[in-house]
């Protein structure tokens, strides 16, 4: 492909003239734009996907200098595109420029999706904070958009992550929410045992029993199908493993969960610092007697 | 003198108590070492019932008579009693013979109960082994179905999802319809401004031009 990459170094070229020079009637830096157009399209098929973002990236800015926002916007995403498959940061200021440029055109919904975009590259690069940052505002975009279903799947991400870092009443409150919501809907209604749980074991590791007991009640009175469940099972076992402070008990109780449906990593790092406490409360008491 | 009967008649109630013990479990045995054993101490042990019969016998005559007589009836009753023992013995050791060459021919016996409880233990085992394989088969069906209700509750989640996601989309669909017919009569306004124009443009190079032809006409008349 190495013609592709001379044509589109050709278009950059007449691009960047066409920008320096002055032509008439204005319309100049819609050529340009043009032309780069053209340009960062070669370079795509040529693989060169760093040359190919910076071209989008002075694609928009034309479209900048032409009025035309919503351009500019797209371009943006564009680059940002092109960016994924190198460097992540640069992908992400490039988002992070489309999704201002989004919110001031009024596109709130497009701001969301990338806002969702650019919290999952922020995932997979390991930057906790930032995607829990990323993903709370875009489920408040997409919750001033009506789009619920997406809103509850952002909140859910930000629980995780919350629960991740230990903030683990925040991530309570959103299961509980989330979970309300879901009983509501009918298509919804059998995924909520699934929330009901993760936000038990939050529960479970903050570590106040009576908390514990108080919040399955509350589960039981929301749903009350949730009773039957073997979820509802394993967390009163694990709930009074913690109060009789035995860990034979608690391992008893997530093995046998785990024999049925395996338990997936966030639970089971979640469940892990349960027992890690309750091993340190035991030591503790021994310590004392 | 009745002292010693008694000692004989303990003595023998002793004898006799053995000998149909041994004779019962003699009867039950296979022929071999064992039953020989016991069929010699049977032996003796009837040997020794004899005797003692025989000696009770010699007491009670030489006693009372009014003894005698009881004595007498008790000695009858043990006769027949050692009779009996002695004929339990005979049908114990003479059957051996005719018992064994039976055996032989129909290879049954004792070794068949110890096979037949070897078989029943094996079976014994094969059907526990099937059990715990059909409760294994029940658990895995249940965890598949855990799962399938899994996956079931996820594809109504992206459900859920398409069905908003089109929704928006049939409302999206209105605005654009609205949206084109504006734009419609806009642009139907905006072609009929230019022929205007074009009509207005016309009219006034028309009338320009028989402007200019009228002044040539008066400066080249005069």
């Amino acid at each position: 492909m190495g013609d592709q990459l001379a044509r589109g170094e050709e278009f950059e070229m007449k691009a960047e003239k066409k920008l320096n020079s002055w032509s008439f009637l204005g319309s100049k830096y819609e050529d340009a734009a043009d032309l780069f157009d053209k340009a960062a399209n070669c370079f795509k098929l040529a693989k060169a996907w760093d040359r190919a973002g910076s071209t989008y990236i002075k694609l928009a800015g034309c479209h900048l200098k032409s009025e035309s926002k919503h351009e500019a916007a797209s371009s943006n995403v564009d680059a940002a595109n092109c960016y994924k498959k190198t460097s992540p940061k640069d992908a992400i200021s490039c988002l992070e420029r489309a999704v201002n440029l989004f919110m001031e055109i009024g596109r709130l919904n497009m701001a969301a999706r990338y806002y969702k975009e650019i919290a999952e590259l922020n995932e997979s690069d390991q930057n906790i904070e930032g995607a829990i940052d990323n993903f709370e505002r875009a489920a408040e975009l997409f919750e001033s958009e009506e789009v619920t279903t997406s809103a509850n799947q952002c909140k859910q991400k930000v629980a995780q992550f919350a629960a991740q870092l230990e903030q683990y009443q925040k991530a309570i409150e959103i299961y509980e929410a989330i979970a309300k919501h879901s009983l509501n809907n009918n298509l919804l209604k059998y995924g909520a045992k699934g929330h009901l749980l993760n936000a038990g074991i939050c529960q479970l590791c903050k570590g106040d029993v009576v908390a514990i007991t108080n919040a399955l009640d509350r589960y039981q009175d929301l749903d009350p199908t949730f009773a039957g469940t073997r979820e509802y099972r394993l967390l009163k076992d694990v709930a009074s493993a913690m109060d009789e402070e035995d860990v034979e008990k608690f391992t008893d109780a997530v093995k046998e969960f785990d024999s049925m449906t395996p338990l997936d990593s966030w639970k089971t790092t979640l469940l892990l610092r349960v027992k890690e406490k309750l091993k340190a409360k035991e030591l503790e008491e021994d310590d004392l007697t | 003198m009745s002292e010693v009967f008694d000692g004989y008649e303990r003595r023998y109630c002793e004898l006799s108590a053995s000998v149909s013990r041994k004779s019962n479990s003699a009867s039950l045995l296979v022929d071999g070492e064992e039953k020989n054993k016991l069929i010699s101490e049977i032996k003796a042990a009837l040997e020794e019932a004899d005797n003692l019969i025989r000696k009770m016998d010699l007491e009670a005559r030489s006693l009372q008579p009014s003894v005698k007589a009881v004595l007498l009836a008790k000695l009858r009753e043990y006769k027949s009693d050692l009779n009996n023992l002695k004929k339990e013995l005979k049908r114990v050791s003479s059957p051996n013979a005719t018992q064994a060459s039976r055996e032989e021919l129909l290879e049954s016996g004792m070794a068949d109960t110890h096979l037949a409880s070897a078989n029943q233990r094996e079976r014994l085992a094969f059907s526990t082994e099937r059990l715990n394989e059909s409760s294994e088969k029940i658990m895995e069906s249940r965890r598949t179905m855990l799962e399938t209700e899994e996956l079931g509750v996820s594809i109504l989640q992206d459900l859920h999802q398409q069905r908003q996601t089109l929704l928006h989309a049939h409302e999206k669909l209105h605005g654009v319809d609205d949206a084109i017919d504006k734009s419609k009569r806009i642009l139907n306004i905006m072609s009929r401004r230019m022929t205007k124009n074009k009509w207005i443009l016309g009219s006034v190079i028309g009338a320009l031009i028989l402007a200019i032809i009228f002044i040539l006409y008066y400066k080249l008349s005069h």
